[in-house]
C-alpha cells in the first residue's frame, strides 16, 4: 500500500518534470488563451465600444502578467472533452446538492448527521488540486474544511452519504480534465 | 408581449426563489457552523443559478445573456471560496462540528 | 416595467430579512459573517431581477461588482477579523 502511494506519486512528480521541461511551447500557448480569455471578459463587461480598448488592452496585458506572478507554471490547456463532461456532471450534481439542502432544511426533523472525514488526493499540487477542493463544496453533502498538502478535510452533512466514491469520481473526473493521470487507482 | 422563451425563463426563476427561501431556512435551523455553510453556498448557488438561466432565457442580446453567466461564475468562485476560508479558519480555531 | 420581476426580488428580499435573526444570535462572529454572505448571494440575485424588472441594464455591472465585494469582504472578515479575536467572543 505504501509503495503504491510512493510509486504513485513519484510518478506524478515526474509528469511536473517532463511539463517544465517542455515549458516553451506551453508558456506561448497559455500566454495566448490568458489573452483570449482576459479580452473576452472585458469584451463582455464593456459591451461594443471600441474606444473602451484604449483602456482594456492595457487592462489585458497586465492581467495576463500579474496571472503568470501567481500561477507561472503554464499549464496545458484543459481537455475538450474533459470539458464537455465535466459540464453536464457539474450541473447536475449541484443542482442535485440544492435539493439535498432544501429536502434537509425543511425536513421536520433535522435531518443532518455530520462528521469530518479526511481524504487523500492524487491530484497534483497546483491548479488542479485548488479546483478539486472548490468543486467538493458545491457538490450534494461535502464541504473542503481544511487543505494540507495532500489532504483534504471534508465535512459531510450526513455520514451514511457514499462520500469515498463521491470525491473518487469527482477526482477522476477533474484529472481528465485537467490531463493528469491518475494510474492504477483501482489496485488500492 | 410574452413569447414562449419568457414564459420559461419565467418559470426558471420562480423554481430559483424556493431555494433562496430555504437557504435561509437551513441558515437558521442547522446546529453549527458547518452545516449552515452547507446550506449556504448550496442552496443559494442554485438558486443564483436558475435566476441567471430564466434572465438569460428572457434577455434581450447575447451580451446580457455572457454578462449573466460571468456574474454567475463570479458568485461561483467567490462563495466556494469564501466557503471554504471560513469552514477552515473554523476548523484551526478548534470549533467542533455538531454530532447527532 | 414587470411586476413579476419586482416582486420576486421582493421575495429574495424577505429570505436577507430572516437571515438577519441569525445575525442577532450569532453566536460566533463567524455565523455573523455567514449571514452578510447571504447578503452578498441573494443581493446580486435582486439586483439582477431589479435590471430586468426596471429595464436598467446598469444594475447588472452593480450586481458584479457586489459578487466580487461579497468574496472580498468574507476574505478579509478570515484573514484579518476573526483571528486576531480571542476566546471570549468567538
Amino acid at each position: 500500500m505504501e509503495q503504491l502511494l510512493n510509486g504513485l506519486r513519484s510518478f506524478i512528480v515526474q509528469k511536473n518534470i517532463h511539463l517544465s521541461i517542455h515549458g516553451h511551447a506551453y508558456l506561448g500557448r497559455s500566454v495566448l488563451l490568458r489573452f483570449l480569455l482576459f479580452s473576452a471578459v472585458w469584451f463582455v463587461l464593456t459591451g461594443s465600444d471600441t474606444a473602451s480598448w484604449i483602456i482594456g488592452l492595457p487592462a489585458v496585458f497586465l492581467a495576463i502578467g500579474i496571472s503568470h506572478v501567481i500561477s507561472p507554471y503554464p499549464s496545458a490547456p484543459l481537455s475538450f472533452i474533459g470539458v464537455c463532461s465535466f459540464l453536464p456532471f457539474f450541473i447536475r450534481q449541484s443542482a442535485l446538492s440544492g435539493i439535498d439542502v432544501m429536502r434537509r432544511a425543511l425536513c421536520r426533523q433535522l435531518a443532518v448527521n455530520p462528521g469530518l472525514v479526511s481524504y487523500t488526493t492524487f491530484l497534483p499540487e497546483g491548479s488542479a488540486r485548488i479546483f478539486f477542493v472548490n468543486t467538493i463544496s458545491l457538490l450534494p453533502g461535502t464541504l473542503s474544511a481544511d487543505l494540507q498538502e495532500d489532504r483534504v478535510t471534508v465535512h459531510t452533512i450526513d455520514k451514511n452519504l457514499a462520500i469515498w466514491a463521491n470525491m473518487q469520481n469527482l477526482e477522476l473526473r477533474i484529472a481528465i480534465l485537467w490531463r493528469v493521470k491518475l494510474h492504477k487507482r483501482e489496485a488500492l | 408581449m410574452m413569447t414562449l422563451l419568457d414564459n420559461v425563463g419565467m418559470l426558471c426563476i420562480f423554481m430559483g426563489l424556493p431555494f433562496f427561501l430555504t437557504g435561509t431556512v437551513g441558515l437558521l435551523r442547522f446546529p453549527d457552523i458547518y452545516t449552515r455553510l452547507h446550506a449556504l453556498t448550496k442552496a443559494d448557488n442554485v438558486g443564483l443559478g436558475l435566476i441567471t438561466l430564466g434572465l438569460s432565457l428572457q434577455a434581450d442580446n447575447l451580451f446580457i445573456v455572457a454578462k449573466l453567466i460571468l456574474i454567475w461564475i463570479l458568485v461561483l468562485i467567490a462563495s466556494s471560496a469564501s466557503c471554504h476560508l471560513v469552514a477552515r479558519s473554523a476548523i484551526q480555531k478548534n470549533i467542533h462540528p455538531w454530532v447527532k | 416595467m414587470s411586476y413579476l420581476h419586482t416582486s420576486c426580488a421582493f421575495i429574495i428580499l424577505c429570505a436577507i430579512a430572516a437571515g438577519m435573526i441569525r445575525i442577532l444570535q450569532g453566536p460566533t462572529a463567524a455565523d455573523r459573517m455567514m449571514a452578510a454572505q447571504l447578503f452578498g448571494t441573494c443581493g446580486v440575485a435582486i439586483l439582477l431581477l431589479l435590471a430586468k424588472g426596471l429595464d436598467t441594464i446598469v444594475l447588472l455591472d452593480i450586481a458584479m461588482v457586489f459578487a466580487l465585494f461579497a468574496a472580498l469582504a468574507s476574505i478579509t472578515f478570515v484573514r484579518r477579523a476573526w483571528h486576531e479575536q480571542t476566546g471570549a467572543s468567538r
